[in-house]
């Protein structure tokens, strides 16, 4: 008993966990299909500006939603500098945020040093739930998670900008025939996405080690999450591809031990590619 | 390819020059100019500057730089400057070979020193071998078995770093008695935490205790649930830590987040100052670490040492076991190369073994003959509670003064 609750608290906040750091790619790639490499770079400069305005004396739920707008802001400049330039050559776009990736990782290491950094949890322990006790903060992010994807839902869904935007992923020409002006709703999105990006890299800052090359360890992660729930999937397709990527491995290392778990899952995903390359939740 | 040429002449301040001279009392003034007219010796600096390691590049390659500064502030060596040429590898052992390559051929070094993880020195070795060129490693390591030559038990490479019987056999009595002797073995998955676990084990299993289980983690795993679930069902005493890079942190706020610090004791054979201060003092409190060298160490070498180290990198500098080996390959290189009289392999590598080096921030420090492995100091720490800096990071458990290593497992002498 107390090992099924703890598996199923494990796996619903590990799925959640990653299904927030991969939103931001999710966003960008799966509404304008700009394949983001500098994805993991947006991460770790909200973890960054997070640690940074911590450090000088601002409180932590602030740090994070500052950092997040300066990571948008960050990313409206580059696209509007760079990437609206290059919407029609997706593979060029792969190249330019892969540059991205390497321009930023390199700023950060000149602006905050190579160090590791740490940022201390706003909630510190453990919420004890009688069998098991489950990490306070890192259930605080699961229900920051699940907001921000209902959030984004519901703007999607019922409102008139989701309308428009989901008209330009449909077709983008005739939307623009029909008055839509895509290139602003372009750049909204992408300047939504690396906020998404910032703000998930300010709230995992936290739980995880703070370095210059951080957001590397969920680039790979968060590709598989999108490419396996689907591109363009925004809601089921990450919550999916997280459980996947993230959750069946601590499913699957009860079973086994952690290295077996981490191959079975790139397997499965793999399996799950061969016969759906589409993602599981995108119709053929 | 990056590479950074520190010139033959420091760049100090007027001040910072003063303090490190006063510090080492080493200054001759009168040397320099006569020096700087002869040709430079050549040392090529395999650095992790960017890539995985780069959180432990800083503190290598300064440990580096402030030695060198020091002895051409002190009219170098035979009369002639050392220049330090710095080769970045990104932490890519591809990249070790490449640039051991260009030191050797296109800088023409006189010799090498660094590399910093196991996988990255174990790169290098056929490369020094087949160029025959010194290496001098600084790193903390697994200790020397046969089966992994040339990276170890080769006669050109030179070990600054404590191996397992000394960083870890020291203490291993007082952690068993202390705290008990169910062991819980977590590595990341490469040569240096399974050969230290398996040196460990081997003294672990003479005082009686026992390995509940031995788990090595593929580098940059986010997540550790299923770990500290089989942690909580083993029940070990000891949580034996061997993972490395960001894993480690990530492993250890997980571990304390989960509520499970108070529950075991963590001793790490990782985690120095750069680490350390990325755990932040609510995870790293009350971890025992064991190393050569801690910043708060009490040594007097080790006062004056972080003050010439301060006055020129700035007061809140990281400095780690690394960097003091680094620190210490370029000085003992330095007297090597004067008691020789010369700068080829064969005269370096005869001049280094028995060499002592008095000034060594941890204490004094002897390379030994048999297998070029260096004899250090060797203490124990515990994180204390509620640390600020690096400056109160640690307190002092137990210390031995000189730790002589077993003897490695190669074929000897080297």
């Amino acid at each position: 008993m107390e090992t099924l609750v703890s598996v199923f608290a494990d796996t619903l906040l590990i799925t959640l966990v990653l299904a927030l750091a991969a939103f931001g790619l999710a966003i960008i790639y799966g509404l304008i299909g700009v394949i983001n490499m500098g994805h993991g770079a947006m991460l770790t400069l909200g973890a960054y500006f997070t640690w940074w305005s911590t450090r000088h004396g601002l409180p932590f739920a602030p740090s994070v939603l500052a950092s997040a707008f300066t990571v948008g802001a960050v990313g409206l400049g580059f696209e509007h500098l760079i990437v609206r330039h290059f919407y029609n050559r997706p593979f060029d776009t792969l190249l330019l945020t892969w540059a991205f990736f390497l321009v930023a990782t390199e700023m950060i290491k000149i602006l905050f040093g190579t160090d590791f950094r740490n940022v201390t949890p706003p909630l510190d322990g453990a919420i004890d739930l009688g069998i098991y006790r489950i990490p306070a903060y890192k259930t605080l992010v699961g229900a920051l998670s699940i907001l921000l994807i209902l959030g984004t839902a519901f703007v999607l869904f019922r409102t008139p900008l989701g309308v428009k935007i989901r008209a330009m992923v449909q077709n983008r020409e005739v939307a623009s025939l029909l008055g839509l002006n895509v290139a602003r709703m372009y750049k909204l999105v992408f300047a939504f996405g690396a906020f998404t990006a910032g703000l998930a890299g300010g709230l995992i800052a936290p739980m995880y080690s703070v370095d210059p090359y951080m957001g590397n360890t969920f680039l790979v992660r968060s590709f598989f999450v999108v490419i396996v729930g689907g591109v363009g999937q925004l809601l089921a397709g990450t919550l999916f591809g997280s459980f996947a990527i993230g959750g069946l491995e601590t499913v699957l290392a009860l079973f086994s031990d952690q290295v077996i778990a981490q191959i079975a899952v790139f397997f499965i995903a793999v399996v799950i590619l061969r016969f759906r390359p589409q993602g599981v939740f995108t119709g053929r | 390819m990056t590479t950074l040429r520190i010139p033959s002449m420091p760049r100090l301040t007027r001040r910072a020059a003063l303090a490190g001279l006063a510090a080492t009392a080493i200054g001759a003034p009168a040397l320099i100019r006569s020096a700087k007219a002869a040709d430079p010796i050549r040392i090529g600096v395999l650095s992790p500057v960017t890539g995985a390691w780069t959180v432990y590049g800083q503190a290598h390659s300064r440990g580096f730089e402030l030695a060198v500064g020091e002895i051409n502030a002190a009219g170098g060596v035979l009369g002639r400057p050392i220049e330090m040429i710095l080769a970045d590898y990104q932490t890519d052992q591809r990249l070790v070979v490449e640039q051991a390559n260009r030191l050797l051929r296109q800088e023409k070094v006189d010799l090498l020193a660094g590399t910093f993880s196991s996988a990255d020195r174990n790169a290098a070795g056929p490369v020094v071998k087949a160029a025959d060129k010194i290496l001098l490693y600084p790193t903390w390591y697994e200790g020397q078995i046969k089966d992994y030559y040339p990276g170890v038990c080769n006669p050109n490479i030179f070990m600054f770093g404590p191996e397992p019987t000394q960083q870890v056999w020291p203490f291993m009595e007082h952690m068993v008695n202390t705290y008990g002797k169910k062991f819980y073995m977590i590595g990341s998955d490469y040569a240096w935490p399974r050969v230290t676990n398996l040196f460990t084990k081997e003294k672990l299993k003479e005082l009686g205790g026992e390995v509940v289980a031995e788990v090595y983690i593929p580098f940059n795993t986010p997540q550790y649930e299923s770990v500290l679930r089989d942690i909580r069902e083993k029940k070990p005493n000891i949580i034996f830590h061997s993972l490395t890079g960001s894993d480690t942190v990530n492993f250890s706020q997980q571990f304390h987040a989960a509520g499970m610090s108070k529950d075991f004791t963590f001793w790490t054979v990782d985690d120095e100052e750069v680490v350390t201060s990325g755990l932040g003092p609510d995870v790293s409190a009350g971890h025992f670490v064991s190393f050569d060298y801690f910043m708060t160490i009490s040594h007097p070498n080790n006062k004056a040492f972080l003050e010439r180290y301060k006055a020129r990198f700035g007061p809140d500098a990281l400095m780690n076991t690394v960097g003091v080996g680094m620190y210490n390959a370029a000085h003992m290189g330095a007297l090597a190369i004067a008691k020789a009289g010369k700068v080829d392999t064969a005269s370096i590598r005869d001049a280094l073994k028995e060499l002592t080096f008095d000034k060594a921030p941890q204490g004094p420090v002897k390379m030994r003959g048999l297998d070029n492995q260096i004899v250090v100091p060797s203490y124990l720490m515990k994180v204390r509670d509620g640390w600020t800096s690096v400056n109160d990071m640690f307190e002092e458990v137990k210390s031995v003064p000189s730790v002589e290593p077993k003897d490695a497992r190669c074929d000897l002498p080297l």
